[in-house]
């Protein structure tokens, strides 16, 4: 683990109408480092993600950010503590544009209020034009100049998704949760992406927490993976060791027919 | 005034509604055999229902959130004025501010439950605070005068200054009420133009989305309520005025399905939709009235308005907005330099009507 | 508007009260029925249920009195003109309209609504007309309690329906069929089950349980085209606070709504509607799916 840990999940636990999906998992994310989620479909990752960012109510166990509990935080407040998540099925506002989607991914860093908006006081407009130019760098930076001005939901799959990821990333987390990252990419687009994601670290001082299938793209792109399975942790460790280990490979590895039919 | 400071482009459309505003009086006075007053008197009221409907468009077109009741807060703000300068003698201006402050706070509340409760839910809800507040009016007859209403109010005044103006004549409700509907329209442009209505317009396209960023809907979805139900209540202040009185037939499911209807003409998430729809309709009641071969107007009009609602959603979801911006759209991408940019403009979808 | 005061009501015991509430609510109850099982299919809230009642019985008032048929077939030919008149609306209106917003199908029926109510003050007028009873004689008396005839009447259908309407969505292959089309689109599709078909069976269904209720409550109530207004927002209630998908939620939802009504309705009858309203309010907060709904939770 590079540095502190940033996110620490102890004893995770959420059931549904008596399925457990997530049975007491322990999980931390270190600054900086870029962690996988990994398991077959139906392990519980995107349940995880859930939970972190308090859309699910979990059963048992505690969720640290930044040595603050958040556990008992409401869903809108989590952005605001620097943690900010895509979706797996993309869940962007489907009737603005790129560029509006990017100004909402701002919501939390930007003042506002119904009566400064209505009468445009103290600098509404300057605090407009400021996340403007900020979504207009991030939108050059993913290449989506293109479609700065087109409404989201005509836009292909693979760039909607990138979108999402822009919209996530001007709020100025420190903690990414990316759900999926390479869905309706091939896999030129996964490596390019995986190159992204590092850069986008390196320059935003991130900590980011990936859920995957494509196991290619997570073992390049991953300082540490998590393996789950049935809502249980069965490994955890480097890509090598994980790799190797032969629970895994018996849970997951072992039956590729199966990644693909999931994915 | 800094407020009124926007984009050259976007101010146009107002500058222009205002010189027409302004022209309509003594261009009725023009035509012969026209009672100027009695239209004014008329166009008084579209312009009022405006106001309401530009309030409920944001709730609804905006935001998502529907209402079956907004003649619920019409009324209290009518109500509520009538009675402050009626019966304790407050001047106009401070009764309609109170009016709207009242019908805005019990907006908020009406609000809270609808954090809860979704579509059809919040519909039904709604529609029962739209029966129940003409009821509570009968109820407590003895101070709202109660199915025989208020009458006999005094004119609205306006001081400014050392300056006191008296509106008494329809000309002058024409006016008062043409200013209040413009300023109104620049802050409900401005608010969804801006980080409040981008909010707004998240919690409409996707809960989950603007949670995620941060949207918080316990404040967003009571602030639109309250918005819309200020719109109402100022709008419902004016209304007491221009007609000097009111009875609680005034406000009934019918008058919340007319602002209904409006902003589905116009377009659902557009401000100038809702301030056309408000004004066709209106004068679309009008003229069914005047129809010679129509004795049976009350009906008549019920089965237009069931049947603009149901062939807009059907044939026309974007409403009146939403054919005008194809109309501008196709215009700029009229065969110049090619006959390609059509497709271009199509692919581009439309905008999100803020 | 819908007044069950009979004459007898002089000292108005409590038990009284009672009975008459659970007669009203019964009424309420059977209206919801029509709404819940149009929901139950289509996932359509009908803001139409009351108006499309309310047209049924005019139909079957004018095989009544212009044709002189008798009630058993008056009543026959009703539930078949209301079965295809509600499979009409949604193959012609309901079908045409997109749903990717909740806001869609509520204007429709609320537009729907409007065209039925002034249609039928077009074709009938507005003139009060009294509506033959389907059952005549003497009251049923309990002690201090009475219990006319047709309460009797509406009690016994109320509970026939629901068994009925029970067993249909329990046990037969259509019925199951109508649910998992509600629960899931895709997997019944999937099976083979053809969505349009059932939607408009739902639309037929509940049209027609619209018409019994207008039968039963026109003799009451009298006949003119608003006379299902409030028998429909308390309806509305009842299917709410019962859950929208539960049967005998509804049931559940229209006798406490009719025994809130019977009694404010004599403490204070202005105010019978906002108790009404107030009662959805407070069960919607306090219970978003209502009292014997299930609670949908979205995936992300």
């Amino acid at each position: 683990m590079i540095g502190a840990a940033l996110l620490e999940i102890k004893g995770l636990t959420i059931s549904f109408g008596g399925l457990v999906a997530v049975d007491g998992l322990d999980l931390a994310v270190g600054t900086g480092e870029i962690v996988g989620l990994i398991g077959p479909n139906g392990a519980g990752k995107t349940t995880v993600f859930n939970c972190v960012s308090r859309f699910y109510e979990p059963d048992r166990g505690t969720i640290r950010f930044k040595d603050r509990d958040i556990t008992g935080a409401r869903s809108h407040e989590i952005i605001r503590f620097g943690i900010a998540r895509t979706f797996q099925n993309v869940e962007l506002c489907r009737s603005m544009t790129t560029l509006e989607n990017l100004l909402l991914g701002q919501h939390v860093v930007m003042r506002g209020g119904v009566i400064r908006d209505g009468l445009r006081l103290r600098g509404a407009g300057a605090d407009e034009a400021r996340a403007t130019t900020r979504a207009d760098e991030m939108i050059e930076l993913l290449g989506l100049t293109d479609h700065r001005d087109r409404v989201v939901s005509v836009l292909p799959f693979r760039l909607q998704k990138l979108v999402e990821l822009g919209r996530a990333l001007v709020s100025k987390p420190a903690l990414l949760l990316l759900d999926e990252p390479t869905a309706g990419a091939d896999h030129r687009e996964s490596q390019a992406l995986a190159d992204l994601i590092r850069r986008m670290r390196d320059r935003f001082d991130l900590s980011v927490l990936v859920v995957e299938h494509d196991m290619s793209f997570v073992m390049g792109l991953c300082d540490r993976l998590y393996v789950l399975n049935f809502g249980r942790r069965i490994a955890a460790g480097t890509p090598a060791q994980v790799r190797s280990d032969p629970v895994v490979i018996q849970a997951y590895l072992g039956e590729p027919e199966r990644e693909v039919v999931d994915a | 005034m800094r407020w009124l400071r926007t984009r050259r482009r976007v101010l146009a459309p107002y500058v222009l509604g205002a010189a027409v505003l302004l022209l309509i009086p003594p261009l009725l006075g023009g035509i012969p055999g026209v009672a100027p007053g009695y239209v004014l008197y008329l166009v008084s009221l579209a312009l009022i229902y405006a106001i309401v409907a530009i309030g409920l468009g944001i709730l609804i077109g905006h935001t998502g959130q529907i209402s079956l009741g907004h003649a619920g807060f019409f009324a209290i703000g009518a109500y509520t004025s009538a009675l402050l300068t009626l019966r304790l003698g407050l001047p106009f201006v401070l009764a309609l501010v109170v009016a709207a402050s009242l019908s805005a706070a019990i907006g908020f509340l009406l609000g809270l439950p609808a954090l809860r409760l979704s579509g059809p839910y919040l519909a039904v809800a709604t529609l029962g605070f739209g029966l129940a507040i003409p009821q509570l009016v009968v109820w407590q007859g003895s101070w709202t005068g109660g199915s025989s209403g208020l009458h006999g109010l005094p004119p609205a005044s306006l001081p400014l200054g050392a300056l006191t103006i008296v509106f008494r004549t329809d000309q002058d409700y024409y006016y008062l009420a043409a200013a209040v509907l413009i300023l109104l329209t620049i802050f409900a442009r401005n608010v969804v133009t801006s980080h409040t209505g981008r909010a707004f317009i998240a919690i409409r396209d996707s809960e989950t989305a603007a949670r995620a960023m941060g949207v918080d809907l316990v404040r967003y979805k009571t602030t639109a309520f309250a918005l819309s139900a200020l719109y109402a209540g100022i709008a419902g202040g004016l209304y007491a005025h221009v007609l000097h009185g009111i009875s609680p037939e005034d406000f009934t499911v019918l008058l919340s399905v007319d602002f209904l209807t409006m902003i589905v003409l116009g377009g659902l998430g557009s401000v100038g939709g809702a301030l056309s729809g408000a004004l066709l309709l209106t004068f679309l009641q009008n003229a069914l009235t005047r129809l010679p071969v129509v004795h049976d107007f009350k009906n008549l009009y019920i089965v237009v308005l069931g049947a603009i609602l149901i062939l807009t959603i059907a044939f026309l979801p974007r409403g009146l907005a939403g054919v005008a911006r194809s109309v501008r759209l196709r215009w700029a991408a009229r065969p110049r330099d090619g006959a390609s940019r059509v497709d271009q403009i199509v692919e581009l979808g439309e905008g999100s009507g803020v | 508007m819908l007044s069950v005061t009979p004459d007898v009501l002089i000292d108005l015991p409590w038990g009284q009260l009672l009975v008459n509430g659970l007669a009203l609510g019964s009424l309420y109850a059977l209206t919801a029925f029509g709404i819940v099982l149009i929901y139950k299919t289509t996932q359509v809230i009908t803001f139409a249920q009351g108006e499309t009642a309310m047209f049924s019985t005019f139909v079957a008032f004018t095989l009544l009195t212009a044709f002189q048929l008798p009630f058993a077939v008056a009543f026959a030919l009703t539930l078949l003109f209301a079965g295809l008149f509600g499979a009409l609306i949604e193959r012609v209106v309901l079908r045409r309209i997109s749903t990717t917003t909740v806001l869609n199908p509520v204007i429709v029926t609320v537009g729907l609504s409007l065209i039925l109510l002034g249609g039928a003050g077009w074709i009938w007028g507005y003139e009060i007309r009294t509506f033959p009873d389907p059952v005549v004689g003497p009251p049923f008396r309990f002690g201090t309690i009475v219990l006319s005839q047709l309460n009797a009447l509406i009690f016994v259908v109320t509970l026939v329906l629901m068994t009925i309407l029970f067993a249909f969505f329990r046990f037969s292959p259509t019925g199951i069929a109508m649910r998992a089309v509600a629960e899931n689109r895709m997997a019944a599709q999937l099976m083979g089950i053809s969505i349009g078909r059932m939607n408009a069976l739902g639309w037929g269904m509940g049209t027609a349980m619209g018409a019994v209720t207008g039968m039963l409550i026109a003799p009451i109530n009298y006949l003119d085209p608003s006379m299902m207004g409030d028998v429909a927002l308390k309806a509305f209630a009842a299917a709410v606070v019962g859950g929208l998908t539960s049967l005998p939620g509804a049931v559940v939802g229209g006798l406490l709504l009719g025994i809130v009504d019977s009694v404010a309705g004599f403490e204070a009858p202005e105010l019978r509607n906002s108790i009404a309203f107030a009662l959805i309010v407070i069960v919607l907060v306090v219970r978003p799916a209502g009292l014997l709904g299930r609670r949908e939770t979205k995936k992300v």
